[in-house]
């Protein structure tokens, strides 16, 4: 049946047509520039293949931005995941049904907030003379002033913190309601096994939403990838180069301090074939 | 001393009462099955006994300790749920031994109880594999193991067979009736099944709204009602009750309605002279009726349902109508006029405004 089997194909065939290109032509369009040596500053260009890749792995700012990345990465998807989990369970075990609804939809607040306001409000909350998240310690401590924002060793955790403020008080409510769908019957079983609150979300509720909530944090290190704006908008990469995460080096490079386009193209293929590799992989073994 | 007393329990959601002011006593080793229609309170009650639901009122107390306050876990009760509530992420011996573990028991002793216990319910073959990779009646058994292994005082049924088909339930009520032979432990069950009611219980708990209707053995509640909802409920095909005015006739009593009149001797209920009651009479207390017999029913066989050994004949008379169940070749044919009998022994008579029954004691 020709006839009836070519409609379908007549309306989706232009749609994946267009879909691929606009994907395929940037990435493609990266590849090229990676392997060039463009700059912002002239039209002038030769070819230099691989060369921008070796640089990169001799420069010391490139890897610093590649552990940036990482920290990044790790701390922000394992505390959204810890906080909607512990939020979760508690709303579940100790909110009524009212209540709930009130958190519910006060933690989906801060996620609807576009992220850049999100960075400047808590960029002020975080102001050493002024802020209301300092004010805590400028109270205990008489006066003293704390900048976490311009302190190495705190910057990443101050900015990571927003990212979870938005994120894992989202997800806290999408945990919560994961747990309303659960079937109560299993729940009492273990009730009358003699598990212990604590234990009955270890060994039974958790485990029985794991496929969930890996997709839950699958979503959120896809998520977490794109910190750019937040962190832009807080410190710039700063201090220093404490919180310059790839993305971050990369526009540096290519926009702002040098203009070397190719060098920051470069960066983001690596970036790109690193997380393709790793979601492969992490994907392979959670379906295992 | 009795297994389990409630003593003037109440339950209320907010404003509605679901059970009220409840008492009874459950003695050791017994099997005691609460049965009732839809709503009644049946899985309340049994919910409030395992603690799952808590008590607005009166005590409950299990082993001579009361345990309104306790937790489910520390009641000595194991509880099999309808839908069987095992854990899907866990293997059977896990589902099996969670309870166990729980209490921390020592690794080796949890291995030898879990293999006793399945060998005992024929689990064996399935301990590695996931509760979905289980037929509904072997996760049933899986259920009732992991009620076992704890060798609880009590054990509470809701439901159990309901999500099982004809055949296995049938298969799995006897194996149930089997294990309280062996084990003897103190059994509650929650039913609407009267066939499981029956078969399995030594005593029968009939609830409805919440109330107490009748305590007694199968036989006591099959044979002496004690009013119109416990003998409309029990049996099937259903009693049929027929309105009647009471009137006295020489040393026995007359009752007339639904287009006859009946006499009976009368001994053995308590008539009033111009009172009305509902007389009950079960289809298969019907019997062909002979000329010269007493104490007729007639009418015209208006449905005819087969049942393989025997027949429902269901007839008018007088307006009301009248089910018998006779043997299939004593069978009429439709539209043919029939006469029925009975035995005075074996009608029922109840109070037509109580519905209590005028039984003497
Ligand atoms: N959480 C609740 N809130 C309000 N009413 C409830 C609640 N749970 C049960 N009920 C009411 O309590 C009554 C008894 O319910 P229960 O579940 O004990 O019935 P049951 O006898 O087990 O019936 P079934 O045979 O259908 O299981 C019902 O009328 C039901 O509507
Ligand atoms: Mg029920």
């Amino acid at each position: 049946m020709p006839r009836r089997s070519s409609l379908p194909v007549t309306f989706v065939v232009p749609t994946l047509v267009i879909l691929l290109i606009l994907s395929m032509v940037p990435t493609l369009y990266a590849i090229i520039i990676a392997l060039q040596n463009r700059e912002l500053s002239s039209t002038a260009y030769s070819w230099v293949w691989f060369s921008n890749f070796f640089d990169l792995f001799s420069d010391r700012r490139f890897l610093n931005a590649v552990w940036v990345s990482v920290k990044w990465e790790v701390v922000t998807v394992v505390a959204t995941m810890v906080v909607a989990i512990g939020l979760g369970v508690l709303m579940f075990e100790v909110a009524s049904q009212r209540l709930r609804n009130v958190y519910c939809l006060l933690f989906i607040i801060p996620v609807l907030l576009p992220r850049v306001s999100a960075a400047f409000v808590w960029k002020f909350a975080y102001h050493p003379l002024y802020g209301i998240a300092t004010y805590p310690y400028r109270l205990l401590t008489g006066g003293l002033i704390f900048d976490p924002l311009s302190k190495p060793s705190t910057a990443l955790f101050a900015v990571a913190s927003v990212d979870v403020w938005q994120w894992g008080l989202f997800f806290a409510v999408i945990v919560l309601k994961l747990l309303e769908t659960l079937p109560p019957q299993p729940i009492e079983a273990a009730r009358l096994d003699h598990a212990k609150r604590w234990q009955i979300h270890a060994y039974v509720t958790l485990p029985m939403l794991k496929a969930p909530l890996v997709s839950l944090m699958f979503v959120k290190m896809i998520e977490s990838l794109r910190s750019f704006d937040l962190i832009y908008v807080m410190t710039r990469g700063g201090p220093g180069v404490a919180t310059e995460t790839l993305d971050m080096y990369a526009f540096s490079q290519g926009f702002i301090e040098s203009g070397k386009v190719s060098y920051a193209s470069a960066m983001a293929v690596l970036m790109m074939i690193a997380t393709v590799i790793t979601f492969t992989m992490l994907w392979k073994r959670v379906q295992a | 001393m009795s297994a389990i007393v409630c003593s003037h329990v109440d339950k209320a959601y907010g404003a509605t009462t679901v059970i009220r002011d409840l008492n009874l006593s459950i003695e050791e080793h017994e099997f005691v099955v609460f049965l009732g229609p839809s709503g009644c309170g049946k899985s309340t009650l049994l919910r409030m006994l395992a603690g799952l639901e808590d008590i607005s009122g009166g005590e409950v107390s299990i082993g001579g300790k009361v345990v309104n306050d306790l937790d489910p876990g520390d009641r000595g009760i194991a509880m099999v749920f309808q839908n069987y509530a095992l854990y899907p992420h866990m293997t059977i011996f896990d589902n099996i031994a969670f309870g166990l573990r729980r209490q921390k028991v020592p690794a080796p002793e949890i291995d030898k109880r879990v293999r006793a216990v399945a060998a005992t319910l024929g689990l064996d073959p399935y301990l590695g594999r996931k509760p979905a990779e289980l037929s509904g009646g072997q996760q049933q058994r899986v259920a009732i193991a992991r009620a076992m292994i704890k060798t609880p005082k009590v054990f509470l049924f809701d439901e159990p067979l309901s999500n099982l088909d004809a055949k296995l339930r049938n298969h799995m009520r006897v194996e149930i009736a089997r294990l309280h032979q062996s084990l003897k432990t103190t059994t509650v069950y929650v039913t609407h099944d009267q066939l499981e009611a029956m078969t399995l219980a030594d005593r029968i708990v009939l609830l409805k709204d919440g109330v107490i209707e009748q305590i007694g053995s199968p036989a006591e509640i099959y044979g002496r009602p004690a009013n119109i909802f416990v003998a409309g409920f029990i049996g099937t095909p259903n009693m049929n009750f027929i309105e009647v005015t009471v009137a006295r006739s020489g040393n026995g009593w007359t009752l007339t309605g639904a287009g006859t009149a009946l006499s009976i001797d009368g001994a053995g209920f308590h008539l009033q002279p111009g009172g009305r009651a509902v007389l009950g009479i079960r289809p298969p207390d019907l019997k062909t009726a002979r000329d010269g017999d007493a104490g007729i029913l007639q009418g015209t066989a208006d449905l005819i349902e087969f049942h393989g050994n025997d027949a429902l004949v269901t007839f008018g008379s007088g307006g009301k109508e009248i089910s018998a169940l006779v043997p299939a070749r004593e069978c009429p044919v439709l539209h043919a006029p029939v006469r029925y009998m009975f035995e005075e022994a074996n009608i029922h008579l109840f109070d037509a405004t109580s519905g209590a029954s005028l039984r003497q004691q």
